[in-house]
């Protein structure tokens, strides 16, 4: 297996882009990481598109094939990769399966989605065409009410208090401000939103016990990779971002299966393969990008990944630990929460905050100094599919 | 009429795992047969929450919705009729129930709903 690293970046700003339709975001993303890669006027051997509601909101299938037409890539090989909420990271998966096998040299990681283009009442039903068809669709359960129930039993097991939660919010809220790529830029006011007795009206229940703040916007935007073999991106001018690992494990699709549904099993699977993979402890790391579509899930992924024991994710966010200067600095780039969480770009978004940490080329407001290795988790349903990487900065 | 509770769980004839829903093979011993049975007994409340966000579907203002478990280990979803989560506790024993719980093409949808015993 050879080496494979990532020498090109790109990102649209995530929020509302009624302007532009699913491919043109897609293409965009795409021009800016072949850009960065340094490939403006030349091909790929393949690309891997992420998306999860190509079909169901703009009605469009099989849009790599569309995509590779419209980038002038052809004859490139293209699949699109659809892993709900997982697809960015499953998609950079197959790309870097590719090219560490020695059959590709040069590929495409793309993802996008186009969630604004429904009322909210129909992309919340999108989302939730996850859940079993069955035993949970009919009643009515969403995305947020699967992460209601699992925030309670959470709070009960570990401690979790809405003070915890509530610090996720302002971080990444305040991160939001200073990434010019998020979706929300607007810093939290902890009076208006927790302390006041306005906040009912400010911060109302949204999925009990989650209110408003602690779910991440349905938003619009793309995201890009180009990777290839380590040894090729040695000769370039920029420091390559070696993929040293990456993970992937499954659970089962009903929380009521699950032995102890608080237990993220894929979650520390995935985690512990990545880290394996990369001869790394949770200690190694110098900033994380995890999937804070809600924040218990920022907290509940930083025990499960190991950077705190169970129980103490919620204290260690109240203290400032997972901020920049801090123990462990989580998703500066806003998360999910701020970003904005675009299903089938968010995987490959996580990816592309990590490469430019690694690179050094953030502002000093949310640049971890001399930062050498990330660690992303991308979660799709309700922790029925995770996959997790970890990044490492090759000087060049 | 109270209506029978139209649920089938999965009983794997070789291990004894109950399932609900079906798996094509055990999720403990990977066993292919198994013995359908109904969920019986008591219910217990497990999980909960209340969404104020409801999917395209759906009228009302707000949904309960829970995760019980009946005395023979069958767990299942269902929409819960109280008026707020407040009334609930996780471990209370419900009532469970097959009624309506969402219209689809202009015809009723049954499923669980469950209520608290008091
Ligand atoms: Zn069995």
């Amino acid at each position: 297996m050879r080496d494979v690293a990532i020498i090109g970046a790109g990102m649209i700003p995530f929020g509302r882009r009624d302007e532009d339709t699913l491919m043109e975001m897609l293409a965009y993303a795409s021009l800016k990481a072949l850009d960065d890669a340094g490939l403006g006027d030349k091909s790929v051997d393949a690309v891997y598109l992420a998306n999860m509601g190509g079909g169901m909101l703009q009605h469009q299938s099989a849009i790599a094939s569309s995509l590779v037409d419209r980038l002038s890539l052809l004859p490139a090989a293209a699949d699109t990769v659809e892993n709900g909420p997982a697809s960015g990271a499953s998609a950079i998966k197959n790309g870097l399966l590719a090219v560490a096998s020695g059959y590709y040299d040069t590929v495409l990681v793309v993802g996008g989605e186009k969630m604004r283009e429904v009322t909210g009442w129909r992309a919340t039903d999108f989302v939730a065409t996850m859940t079993h068809p069955q035993a949970e669709y009919p009643y009515g359960i969403t995305l947020p009410g699967m992460a209601g129930m699992f925030t309670r039993l959470y709070m009960e097991k570990h401690g979790v208090t809405r003070e915890h939660l509530l610090a996720v919010s302002l971080k990444n809220q305040e991160m939001g401000t200073l990434n010019p790529y998020a979706h929300v830029e607007m810093a939290l006011d902890r009076e208006g939103v927790f302390d006041s007795p306005h906040a009912v009206v400010n911060n109302p229940v949204s999925a009990d016990p989650l209110h408003l703040y602690d779910l991440c916007p349905v938003s619009d935007g793309a995201a890009a990779i180009v990777i290839c073999p380590l040894e090729m991106a040695k000769k370039l001018s920029k420091p390559p971002v070696l993929i040293a690992g990456f993970g992937q494990a499954t659970d089962t699709h009903t929380l009521q299966e699950r032995d102890d549904p608080t237990d993220l099993k894929a979650v520390t699977l995935a985690a512990k393969q990545a880290l394996e993979m990369a001869k790394l402890k949770p200690s190694d790391i110098s900033v994380a990008e995890l999937h804070d579509a809600f924040t218990i899930l920022e907290i509940a992924e930083s025990e499960h990944v190991g950077f705190f024991k169970k129980g103490e994710g919620g204290k260690a966010a109240a203290a400032g630990k997972t901020r920049l200067g801090g123990q462990i600095p989580i998703n500066l780039s806003g998360g999910l929460k701020a970003r904005g969480h675009p299903v089938g770009a968010t995987g490959v978004a996580q990816v592309v905050d990590i490469v430019w940490q690694l690179r050094h080329e953030l502002p000093k407001t949310r640049q971890v100094k001399n930062a050498q290795t990330g660690l992303t988790v991308n979660f799709g349903g309700f922790g029925n599919n995770v996959l997790s990487f970890v990044l490492k900065r090759v000087e060049p | 009429m109270k209506k029978e509770i139209a649920i089938t769980a999965y009983k794997c004839r070789k291990c004894g795992k109950i399932h609900y829903p079906y798996h094509d093979r055990c999720l403990e011993c990977k066993g292919r047969e198994f013995e359908q049975i109904k969920p019986e007994g008591d219910v217990t409340l497990l999980a909960y929450t209340a969404i104020f966000n409801l999917p395209w579907g759906f009228d009302q203002r707000y949904l309960i919705l829970g995760v019980a478990e009946f005395e023979n280990h069958v767990k299942a979803m269902g929409q819960i009729k109280v008026d707020s989560v407040d009334q609930l506790k996780a471990g209370m024993k419900m009532k469970p129930s097959w009624e309506p719980v969402r219209v689809q093409y202009g015809e009723d949808v049954y499923g669980l709903k469950f209520e608290p015993m008091e």
